[in-house]
């Protein structure tokens, strides 16, 4: 292997493996991930798991279910180990695919795929793959699935590629909604001219996607807009009753709203989960540096991809395609947030964003430049790529900042759920949560008092 | 050439290996005894402290920087650092107040003006306390 290509690599390793040794030191989510566990406890089996919500809920992701069925059988009552595995190998495979379809040959190429690899991890909507588990990561199988896809689009054509390909789309949309993602990166390198996937395998994914569509949105859940999560408008965060007293039920100015901001949350790292948390702070004359450490390095990269996108020679080849399957899954991904503005819903986004960085940065690397621009250019890297570098160090942060949340969350149990009433009647379940409780307690988290103060202006955080 | 590539891959390679080699560093914190786990919020800490034996009624000292006190009970740091989800938390864990205790305590999140406090308080007030502080010392 090259050197540029293995340094490149074992930074990527290096870096997946700290992520990993963040997530293996948080205890196990409560909410959102308790009920899934006590549901596995309580089915009789993976299938019961697959179809138990299938029509109950506004939702329609059965897989997610079954998995978590299946590794609470598989565990042997090791949950934690079976659950944050799984999580750390999606992790792992979501590094891997990535910096797999960089092609690195060179010191050059090597500079821009580091590069690359901070934005990968540092962008805010990576976050959403690692900081929390319900208890499996939904977001990040769907990333990783939609990964797969493009290189399936790279490979030599063949009937295994195309039946690899549409078995990637089926686990991603019985997984997660933006599972159609997996179609929209298909049919974007098809059009970039890649010819991995075949016509023949493509016409099956798209009958798939119709079948999908029909069942999802018009036999089992009819109501999609009654789907009542809080999102930000502008300034203030709006919770479900409020965005319906404004904004009425229906396909609103609201739902406008929501896709051009999610949009430019990739772009530009603002706004967050819909609210211009920078701007709101700018007119409070109180703007923390890890704002501007996000807008300042997403912007310039922004910016920089425009000028590399606008300067290049080829319309096609490698860099064309890139650019073609952000925009495709970038503009998908916003629009399927149009009920409401959620950062961890352009994940995927976020990755090809990182992606078509790297080709950018490479091509601004490799172009002969007046001494001006170069100088520039320079410059304009070195402010940009140090933000990246500060918002990947950050995520350690956030990892240990939501590992003393989850902790804490466990402390309350059983008084919590009691409260609540999701509380077990069952003496085996209600045994299950104590243990699960018992072992999130017994792992040594971080008090927030012992990490100086500085790191929470400068790392990024959560906004609400 | 030479420069822009240095300017791409140096801070990139920094964050890199700062954020990977230096990981472990993250995750060192100190260890807490119980009345500093209640005024810095740490209820999974807390409860974890009480299931090992810790005494959810003795005094333990503060370090310095926590509160302005340099020892407390569990429950006057949770009242000092206004933290009515940790006042609740300790009287669910066996922390007990006599009259003469709860008076105190309540007198403190009066001075402290944490009304959440008061309120939380109030649900364990036993039934002959009284709402007085004339004469009742406060830990700070």
């Amino acid at each position: 292997m090259p050197a540029p290509r293995l340094t490149v690599y074992a930074c990527a390793a290096v870096l997946a493996a700290a992520v990993s040794y963040g997530l293996l030191r948080m205890p196990l989510q409560l909410h959102d991930a308790v009920e899934e566990i006590m549901a596995a406890d309580r089915s009789p089996g993976v299938w019961a798991s697959f179809t138990s919500t299938i029509g109950e809920t506004a939702y329609f992701r059965p897989l997610r279910i079954a998995e978590t069925k299946l590794l609470f059988d598989l565990s042997g009552g090791h949950y934690f180990a079976a659950y944050k595995t799984f999580h750390i190998a999606l992790l792992v495979a979501a590094f891997a695919l990535f910096v797999a379809l960089l092609p690195i040959e060179t010191w050059t190429d090597a500079a821009a795929a580091l590069f690359a690899l901070t934005v990968f991890a540092g962008l805010h909507t990576f976050l959403g793959l690692v900081r929390e588990a319900f208890p499996i990561n939904h977001f990040l199988q769907v990333a990783v699935l939609v990964l797969v896809a493009v290189h399936l689009s790279r490979a030599r054509p063949r009937t295994a590629v195309d039946v690899a390909a549409n078995i990637a789309f089926v686990l991603a949309c019985l997984t997660l909604e933006s599972g159609v993602l997996v179609w929209v990166a298909a049919v974007a390198s098809r059009l970039a001219g890649r010819r991995g996937i075949s016509d023949r395998g493509l016409v099956v994914m798209t009958a798939l996607l119709a079948a999908y569509g029909v069942v999802r949105f018009m036999v089992l859940a009819p109501h999609v807009q009654a789907m009542a999560n809080a999102s930000g408008y502008f300034f203030e965060r709006l919770e479900g009753p409020e965005i319906r007293a404004r904004f009425g039920a229906g396909l609103s100015r609201f739902s406008v709203y929501n896709v051009l901001a999610s949009i430019a949350t990739v772009l530009f790292s603002e706004p967050r989960g819909g609210v211009f948390v920078f701007f709101r702070a700018l007119s409070l004359a109180a703007v923390p540096p890890r704002m501007w450490i996000n807008i300042v390095s997403s912007t310039l990269t922004t910016l920089l991809i425009g000028v590399a996108v606008s300067r290049r020679t080829e319309r096609r080849g490698p860099f064309g395609s890139a650019v073609l399957i952000f925009a495709a899954v970038l503009v998908a991904s916003a629009a399927a947030s149009f009920a409401y503005a959620k950062d961890e819903i352009m994940s995927a986004a976020g990755v090809f964003y990182a992606l078509v960085a790297f080709w950018a940065v490479r091509e601004l690397l490799a172009r002969n430049l007046h001494r001006a621009a170069a100088a520039l250019v320079s410059v304009l890297l070195l402010v940009a790529g140090s933000g990246w570098a500060i918002r990947t160090i950050g995520v350690a942060h956030v990892l240990r900042t939501q590992a003393f949340t989850v902790r804490n969350d466990w402390a309350e149990i059983p008084e919590a759920m009691e409260k609540r009433g999701t509380w077990p009647t069952e003496p085996s379940t209600q045994q299950l949560v104590l243990r699960l409780r018992d072992g999130a307690l017994r792992m040594p988290v971080v008090n927030p008092w012992f990490i100086p103060r500085w790191a929470d202006r400068v790392f990024d955080g959560d906004y609400f | 050439m030479r420069l822009r590539v240095a300017c791409a891959a140096v801070p990139a390679l920094i964050g890199l290996v700062v954020a990977g080699a230096a990981a472990p560093l993250f995750w060192r914190g100190g260890s807490l005894n119980l009345a500093e786990a209640a005024a810095l919020r740490d209820a999974g800490e807390a409860v974890r402290l009480i299931a090992s034996g810790a005494d959810p009624n003795a005094t333990y000292p503060l370090r310095p920087g926590i509160l302005a006190a340099e020892s407390l009970t569990p429950l006057e740091a949770a009242v000092g650092a206004r933290r009515a989800e940790m006042v609740e938390l300790l009287m669910l864990h066996g922390a007990k107040v006599d009259l003469a205790g709860w008076r105190r305590l309540n007198c403190f999140a009066q001075k402290t003006g944490a009304t959440d406090v008061v309120t939380t308080l109030d649900h364990f007030a036993p039934a002959t306390a009284r709402a007085s502080c004339e004469g009742i010392s406060t830990p700070f």
